[in-house]
């Protein structure tokens, strides 16, 4: 075995010890604050006393060569623009670096997980949408104030729930992820729409349609539908960034092996390089989510 | 006296009620949120537990109240740091126009183009998990206060550009009012009742995040309650069967958030 190994092997066997995580407390913070190492060492020390200092070079177990492996590892940061500019270029080839606390590459780690939070968060999107949407149109078309005082009701009651509840429940139904995720993001989507098939029904072209007798239905679809399809696509980009905040804790209590979970994983392990990369993944999916979502609906309203 | 103002009032009777409970919840129950009676864990309800107790034997009820204190206290305060926030920066932009405008409104639509709970357990994962129970509710309510107001931000932003762009801000120019009696005489009066709107929709907005961060366990920890971990214990399935007290708790968040839903002002009351 050779020295990294005896290393990896001392380090994990105290990596659920509270102690050693604890610890490490000030380094991984001043780590997190400037961009998970990015501050070249020495200005950071300058500033925080103690940083760069890692407790299990005090551990009397490692030999020389093994302090001398975890302090080479303290010393490998370049400065702030070579490492960036190394960490862009490796992402660029797919490699994210090494989680922490699994020890293995984030990229499998992605790859592993992605396609799970994927399925789920599509299947609730699609959930959602078509339940909010139809209720809405229900709600227009053919509810009076009965049907529209119900469904607000059961909206602001869905919406007055955590969604860590509304996992749990999930859990002891033993129903699918995506519908848990589906049920968190429905109330949000309804009111969104309702309010917008509202608002849409209360304009003059409608009210003048409707004098001319033009019938319900036709009007929804001509009047009411075409003019707020521009908003409603904006708010399908909205979605994504939505569902995949809601699939933290749902992944996260009803075991189901996402990105999700992985976050929270990373979150009560402190495996910094692990949920700062997700954090940017996810915000890379949603940012291409609303650009699309964008320009669609510049598309529809005839602004492109 | 419309429907509408009836259930208003209800409900401000309600969070009053609630509120004043939990602030004086040394005089409500003889028991303090810490303490223990190792021999009736699990407890159902009784006299001297109204809630019954949970798995370390202490008293629902108590920590019920003191969670509800955390809570309900500390929730508007980061919504008042959010707001104060999203003001200063929305004013900013919507007042300075030009490159001031572009940069803010730029760092508003970065932090909202991550989801917020991925960016909260992000930040919160940077903080040590084992902090003092105090520190780890400033901690968890000061996060939330820090990260909420992008979204607070475009409102106020709107608001502050459409009166730079009004005739009595023209007229206040002219007649030599310096910049700073502008912004205290003309444009914070009249963004007053959109910031104090913004403040009454991140409440519970901010107790629900709570809620969920700290079911994850990433939020306030023991042995301090506040409702996001004294949820934790609907984890329990027998325990939750046995004693219906534990869905106190969710009972309670569920009917502040319908009462801060029900108080939100609507846009006639803005005016």
């Amino acid at each position: 075995m050779n020295t990294v190994d005896k290393v990896l092997v001392i380090h994990e066997g105290l990596a659920d010890d509270q102690m050693v995580r604890n610890s490490r407390a000030p380094a991984a913070f001043v780590d997190g604050a400037y961009g998970c190492r990015g501050l070249p060492r020495r200005d950071v020390s300058a500033i925080f006393t103690g940083y760069g200092v890692d407790e299990r070079e005090l551990d009397p177990r490692l030999s020389q060569p093994s302090i001398e492996w975890i302090r080479s590892q303290h010393n490998r940061d370049p400065g702030l623009i070579r490492y960036y500019g190394k960490y862009l270029g490796a992402a660029v080839r797919g490699d994210f670096g090494t989680s922490e606390s699994l020890h293995r590459p984030i990229s499998q780690l992605l790859a592993e997980r992605f396609h799970v939070t994927l399925r789920s968060v599509s299947l609730a999107v699609i959930t959602a949408w078509a339940a909010a949407f139809a209720l809405a149109t229900l709600s227009w078309l053919f509810g009076g104030w009965l049907f529209d005082l119900s469904c607000t009701l059961i909206s602001g009651f869905m919406l007055s729930l955590p969604a860590a509840v509304i996992a749990l429940l999930f859990v002891y139904l033993r129903a699918p992820v995506f519908l848990a995720i589906a049920v968190v993001m429905f109330p949000k989507l309804f009111r969104f729409i309702h309010n917008l098939l509202s608002h849409a029904s209360e304009q003059p072209h409608v009210l003048a349609a409707r004098a001319r007798g033009i019938a319900r239905p036709q009007i929804f679809l001509r009047h009411i539908l075409a003019p707020a399809a521009a908003t409603l696509v904006a708010l399908l980009g909205t979605s994504a960034s939505m569902s995949f905040g809601t699939a933290v804790p749902i992944e996260a209590l009803c075991d189901s092996a996402g990105i999700g979970q992985l976050a929270w994983y990373a979150a009560i392990n402190r495996d910094l390089p692990l949920i700062i990369n997700l954090t940017l993944i996810v915000t890379l999916i949603t940012v291409a989510c609303n650009s699309f979502a964008d320009y669609s609906s510049k598309l529809i309203s005839g602004e492109i | 006296m419309s429907v509408r103002k009836r259930l208003r009032i209800i409900a401000a009777f309600l969070l009053c009620g609630i509120f004043l409970l939990a602030i004086a919840a040394e005089l409500v129950t003889p028991y303090s949120y810490a303490q223990q009676f190792r021999e009736i864990p699990n407890a159902s309800p009784s006299e001297l537990h109204p809630l019954g107790t949970d798995g370390l034997g202490r008293d629902l009820f108590s920590r019920l109240l003191y969670g509800t204190r955390v809570s309900l206290l500390l929730a508007p305060a980061a919504a008042l740091l959010s707001t104060l926030i999203a003001g200063a920066l929305g004013g900013a932009a919507g007042f300075l126009g030009g490159w001031w405008e572009r940069a803010i409104l730029a760092m508003a639509d970065l932090s909202m183009a991550s989801p917020l709970l991925f960016v909260l357990i992000a930040l919160r994962a940077i903080l040590p998990l084992n902090v003092a129970p105090l520190v780890s509710v400033i901690a968890t309510f000061l996060i939330l206060g820090l990260l909420g107001w992008p979204s607070s931000l475009r409102v106020i932003w709107a608001a502050t550009r459409n009166i730079r762009n009004s005739d009595f801000l023209l007229l206040a120019r002219s007649t030599g009012c310096g910049p700073m009696r502008m912004i205290f005489r003309q444009i914070f009066p009249n963004l007053r009742p959109g910031l104090f709107a913004q403040f009454w929709i991140s409440i519970p907005v901010f107790i629900l995040t709570e809620a969920t961060l700290s079911m994850l366990g990433l939020g306030v920890s023991e042995p301090m309650p506040s409702w996001g971990n004294l949820l934790r214990g609907l984890e329990d399935f027998s325990a939750v069967t046995s004693n219906p007290g534990r869905f106190a708790p969710l009972v309670m968040l569920t009917l502040v958030v319908i009462c801060f839903q029900i108080i939100l002002p609507s846009q006639e009351d803005l005016g």
